[in-house]
């Protein structure tokens, strides 16, 4: 199958910084893909490249087959970009800016013009469509900016921050948008600051810092291979003789007044709570209460990187 | 293959960018010209009767209309480029189908738009004023063709260079406003002292007005062809370095 975006080798340095320093990277046609990194970590620089803003310095990139360079043409048609900044205009409307944007992709009027009104009643901005840019509330500029990168209907969209800022609302009114995006078969790449949402949304992700992937897989992959999660159980009727019983469980028991906690720490706490709770019963065991921690996106962020996606 | 919609809707936006704020493009040009005329012209014409000829406020239109055509076309794609950098508007169109030379002959062309419309219209308000005689309409439209073409491509080249607003008007401050005056707008080189026309010769603006001095009037210090090639070499050199820089990415992609 050929690629949606294949990158190699990536390599781009800023006069005083290394921005990327060799990232491979391969997205399958109708992937949703997550690029999750701290700030500076290199994840708009990749996304310039694919998209022609920032310009190639070492390695490749292809786009359904074809390098950026040299059939730039194609792959930027096929190519609907949402930069993390706003871009604004101030002499036209915001219908007539979609009508052009559509233009410079080679689109006539006439044809836009339908997906035009299309996209602005999905996005809620039929009322707003003689304001400039600068009049939309933030809000109404991130629908709107997202609304512009879907006018040459692209087959693959990308996604720079799309939900910085916006209010939980707007945020979950998005994510169903990518979510239907995804069933018809677009191909998405997203870069988020909320761990939350590429674990919602996203089929595979990487991570990405100082400018070298760090780990790639799908969500739960990633999960799995930081390893535990924890069950905690208070309880009371426990005694020492149990232990031998609980032995095939990684466990510590911490008495209380009124009673005691034992703590198992699992590789999978749904699969292993059963087990668990049953072994506990069986023994005549009083259950007061059950925790479950899963290890999440965010503990394989921490890990992988050092630090916390927002620092 | 050229992406034609593409290419004609950025030459559309950038025509009516300028159309649609016509009071700051189109009217000032053409009150200051009526000024230059009523002002200069009318008070300064009992003095000078005539220069080869010609009634002064007749002599002094022809390097209006160029001083009309050299703002307009260096603004229109110095500010629109300036303003798409800082407002990262660039970005919607780099990232489209558009080649670099698509790109930088858009801006181009919206900006030689609208240095011939203005350079047109003061023409024309030059024979409505003073009954400004055209002796060649079609090397004087040839010529305001290409000066537009000229500076626009140089307003491109600046509006890729600056970082602020003050780059731009420094570029206009310090060099177009003293050569288009130094270029003999309100003189004939002939009047000036030998030092100071040597110096003229390097101005390439003066041979511009006068190319159109020769196309509209018949009179001129220097012949036409001059004109023509100074025209035709600026637009040539000033494109390429455009088409260059947007190939370049220099100060628009990072």
């Amino acid at each position: 199958m050929i690629p949606a975006i294949e990158i190699r080798n990536l390599h781009k340095s800023y006069e005083d910084t290394i921005a990327l320093r060799g990232i491979d990277l391969t997205i399958r046609p109708g992937e949703f893909y997550g690029l999750l990194g701290p700030n500076g970590a290199g994840k708009t620089t990749t996304i310039g490249i694919i998209t022609g803003l920032v310009r190639l310095e070492e390695g490749s990139v292809s786009v359904f087959g074809k390098d950026i360079i040299r059939d730039y043409r194609f792959t930027r048609s096929k190519i609907g970009l949402s930069p993390q900044e706003f871009t604004s205009d101030w002499f036209f409307p915001i219908d007539k800016l979609l009508i052009f944007q559509a233009g410079y992709y080679g689109i006539p009027k006439k044809e836009a013009q339908p997906r035009v009104e299309e996209l602005l009643e999905r996005f809620g901005l039929t009322e707003k469509r003689g304001t400039k840019m600068r009049q939309l509330s933030g809000g109404m500029k991130r629908r709107f900016q997202i609304a512009k990168a879907l006018v040459n209907d692209p087959d693959i969209l990308i996604l720079d921050e799309p939900t910085a800022g916006v209010d939980v609302q707007l945020r979950h009114m998005l994510w169903d948008f990518l979510r239907e995006l995804h069933q018809q078969g677009k191909t998405i790449l997203l870069t988020t600051h909320y761990i939350e949402e590429a674990e919602l949304l996203c089929e595979r992700v990487s991570i990405i810092n100082d400018g070298s992937i760090v780990s790639e897989g799908t969500p739960q992959e990633l999960i799995r291979s930081l390893g535990k999660g924890m069950i905690e159980v208070a309880l009371s009727g426990w005694d020492g003789s149990l232990e031998a019983k609980m032995s095939s469980f990684d466990f510590v028991y911490e008495p209380e007044t009124d009673g005691g906690r034992l703590i198992f720490s699992v590789d999978n706490p749904e699969r292993e709570l059963t087990n668990i709770i049953a072994t506990l019963s069986s023994n005549e065991c009083h259950i007061h209460e059950v925790k479950i921690n899963k290890a999440s996106l965010e503990d394989v962020f921490v890990a992988t990187t050092g630090r916390g996606i927002n620092d | 293959m050229i992406n034609w919609i593409g290419f004609r809707t950025l030459v559309l936006r950038e025509v009516t960018r300028f159309f649609s704020v016509y009071r700051q493009t189109v009217i000032p040009g053409l009150i200051s010209s009526g000024l230059y005329i009523i002002i200069f012209g009318l008070t300064l014409q009992r003095r000078i009767t005539a220069i080869d000829g010609v009634p002064y406020t007749v002599y002094i239109l022809p390097g209006l209309i160029m001083m009309n055509v050299i703002t307009n076309a260096y603004n229109n794609t110095a500010s629109s480029m300036l303003q798409m950098k800082l407002l990262q508007q660039i970005q919607d169109m780099l990232i489209t189908p558009l080649s670099n030379v698509e790109l930088a002959l858009a801006f181009i062309i919206g900006g030689a738009v609208r240095g011939f419309v203005n350079g047109i219209l003061v023409l024309f308000l030059g024979i409505f004023l003073v009954g400004m005689p055209v002796e060649n309409p079609f090397s004087a439209i040839f010529i305001i063709f290409m000066v537009s073409w000229a500076f626009s491509s140089i307003g491109l080249v600046i509006g890729i260079m600056a970082e602020t607003w003050d780059n731009i008007a420094t570029m206009v401050n310090f060099f177009i406003t003293p050569l288009i005056f130094l270029g003999g707008v309100f003189y004939s080189i002939d009047m000036l002292p030998g030092f100071w026309r040597t110096i003229s010769l390097a101005n390439p603006i003066y041979y511009l007005i006068n190319g159109l001095r020769q196309s509209v009037l018949g009179v001129g210090d220097t012949p036409f062809s001059t004109s023509l090639i100074a025209s035709v070499f600026m637009t040539l050199l000033f494109s390429s370095i455009g088409i260059f820089l947007f190939h370049r990415g220099y100060r628009i992609k990072s």
